[in-house]
């Protein structure tokens, strides 16, 4: 308990940080709808685009004239920003004690290895908890601000449940990869490529067909923003999926930190 | 009661050295000092016994336990790192309040005593700290929940003279209150002054456990004279004198002695000096006097 309200106050500053620039984004992203929604010539714009554009902007096949379909194109950016976020904090809330070389203060308080590693992963999961309640707060607020249309809070919501389950991925995947890494100063450019990487790959799979089978590589595709904006849910089965995937790097990550040689 | 045991302790890794077959035990009440020169393995040995890391052959206890297995037992365990590094922008009051949490009991009035004596200040935050204050807030750190056993990876590095003398008088009221001590030095006089046994350890082996009480019958001093003139040899061939070589400079000697002292004084007082030290020898040499000796008997 202790050394989670250590970690609770220790990334206090950063998570306020995360907010602020989240909260921007949610309003800056929203202040661009007019201008989308307005009509005329730029409706006609995006029906005259060609489609491989149109994927590249993260419009794809949705309608950004719509406010759940600018929500949903807007999503995209606010999920990655998210996923940057868990994805740093998962390989560096471990990783930290080695690369400060606190890790012998800590290690030799009367505490399992296993202890450490359930405090930290608590402490992050109320760090990313807590960004998607701002980010959902942020968002319902601002569309409301903007909406002359029928509420999209609904959507909202199932969007932002949508992207607790990335974090939630990219977090057990950062600490993952802190555990596992024999030089763990390593595991946050290796978070941070593999979310890139996974990034690039939904971009691409926008574009063609073809390469769908790659959406398995990349959680910002687990869950379909089409089918969310359209109202149709997050699919139960993929939900129970990208779960799975979380117990199991975190069943890792207390595993091989358990075992690991710690650089001291 | 072993509160200590390492069992044919080995580690090794990567490039560092690490150890070899280590036997040793620490009984209840003892002080016990591990020395070696720096890179000799003391550091691995501690961090092995402790649970930093795995053992690759052979087995180590405290309080019969192992701290892999058992972390629980770390309950009784006071430690100080040879280098010691802590949360930067922590408070020194934060930190130690923080170390106490592990503890599940109240420190806050041992805290205040310990940084008294150690004349610590609590509101200073620690990357403002000199390297002998932040080795203060580790003594501290380490003391602060009355632990069983102490154990220091060269602790005195960093603190002046005074604060030295403050410190061991803590650990010596700690033992007299029942506490283990096992500290690891690289200067054997700190370790002359407190220990009942001492180990010696080279190049990861354990290559001597010996009585304090039968080291210092074997206390050597090395000598080094400038005279205004040459120095006869033969004015200070007394018994205990040896390894006697010229210094740097002419009119210049060093020798090793072991006896009395007085003798030494007197004979050198017949010598007109330019100036003179008498050291401690460095443990390189107690190595070769101990077991040159002992190649030889052998």
């Amino acid at each position: 308990m202790n050394l989670f309200w250590r970690e609770m106050k220790a990334n206090r500053k950063s998570l306020t940080i995360w907010s602020a620039c989240m909260f921007l984004l949610v309003a800056g992203g929203m202040g661009k709808y007019t201008a989308y929604s307005a009509g005329g010539t730029s409706s006609e714009v995006f029906e005259h685009m060609p489609f491989s554009l149109k994927a590249l902007l993260g419009i794809g096949t949705l309608d950004v004239t719509t406010m759940s379909g600018f929500f949903a194109l807007l999503f995209t950016y606010i999920e990655l920003t998210a996923a940057a976020h868990a994805a740093l904090l998962g390989s560096g809330i471990l990783a930290k004690e080695e690369r400060d070389k606190t890790a012998e203060f800590l290690m030799t308080k009367p505490i399992s290895r296993s202890s450490v590693v359930t405090a930290k992963l608590a402490a992050a999961l109320a760090n990313v908890a807590v960004l998607n309640l701002v980010t959902l707060i942020s968002s319902v607020v601002m569309v409301n601000a903007y909406n002359k249309g029928e509420s999209v809070a609904a959507e909202i919501v199932l969007f932002l449940l949508s992207m607790f389950i990335v974090q939630l991925i990219f977090l057990s995947l950062g600490a993952f990869l802190s555990a596992c890494l024999r030089n763990s100063k390593n595991s946050g450019p290796a978070a941070a490529g593999i979310l890139l990487g996974s990034f690039a790959i939904a971009k691409i799979t926008d574009l063609t067909d073809r390469l769908s089978i790659l959406n398995a590589l990349s959680p910002f595709k687990y869950f379909s923003i089409d089918r969310i904006a359209e109202g149709n849910g997050l699919g139960i089965g993929i939900a129970l999926s990208a779960l799975a995937l979380t117990a199991v790097l975190a069943a890792l990550t207390y595993r091989f930190y358990g075992r690991r040689e710690l650089n001291l | 009661m072993n509160v200590i045991e390492m069992n044919r302790l080995t580690k090794h890794y990567g490039k560092s050295r690490g150890i070899a077959d280590i036997n040793l035990t620490v009984e209840e009440g003892e002080i016990f000092g591990f020395i070696g020169p720096n890179g000799a393995g003391k550091s691995t040995a501690i961090r092995t016994l402790l649970g930093l890391m795995r053992p690759t052959g052979g087995s180590a206890t405290i309080f019969g336990q192992s701290c892999l297995e058992h972390p629980d037992i770390r309950r009784e365990l006071g430690y100080l790192p040879s280098e010691v590094f802590y949360y930067d922008h922590m408070r020194v009051r934060e930190l130690l309040n923080y170390s106490a949490g592990f503890y599940k009991k109240d420190c806050a009035r041992r805290i205040r005593e310990l940084a008294d004596i150690m004349d610590l200040d609590l509101n200073k935050k620690i990357d403002d700290l000199s390297f002998g204050n932040k080795k203060k807030v580790g003594i501290v750190q380490g003391l602060l929940h009355e632990p069983k056993l102490i154990i220091l990876d060269e602790p005195t590095s960093g603190l002046d003279p005074l604060m030295q003398q403050r410190f061991f008088d803590l650990l010596a009221e700690e033992n007299r209150k029942g506490a283990t001590v096992f500290f690891s030095s690289h200067i054997l006089s700190e370790v002359q002054k407190m220990c009942s046994r001492v180990a010696f350890i080279k190049e990861g082996e354990l290559i001597k456990l010996e009585k304090m009480s039968d080291l210092q019958a074997d206390s050597y001093k090395r000598f080094t004279l400038e005279a205004a003139s040459a120095i006869r040899a033969e004015d200070l061939q007394i018994e205990g004198v040896s390894k006697l070589e010229n210094g740097q400079g002419a009119n210049s000697v060093t020798f090793m002695f072991k006896g009395d002292i007085n003798d030494m004084l007197r004979r050198i007082s017949g010598i007109e000096l330019r100036n003179i030290s008498i050291e401690e020898p460095d443990l390189e040499e107690i190595f070769l006097h101990y077991y040159a000796k002992e190649d030889r008997a052998g």
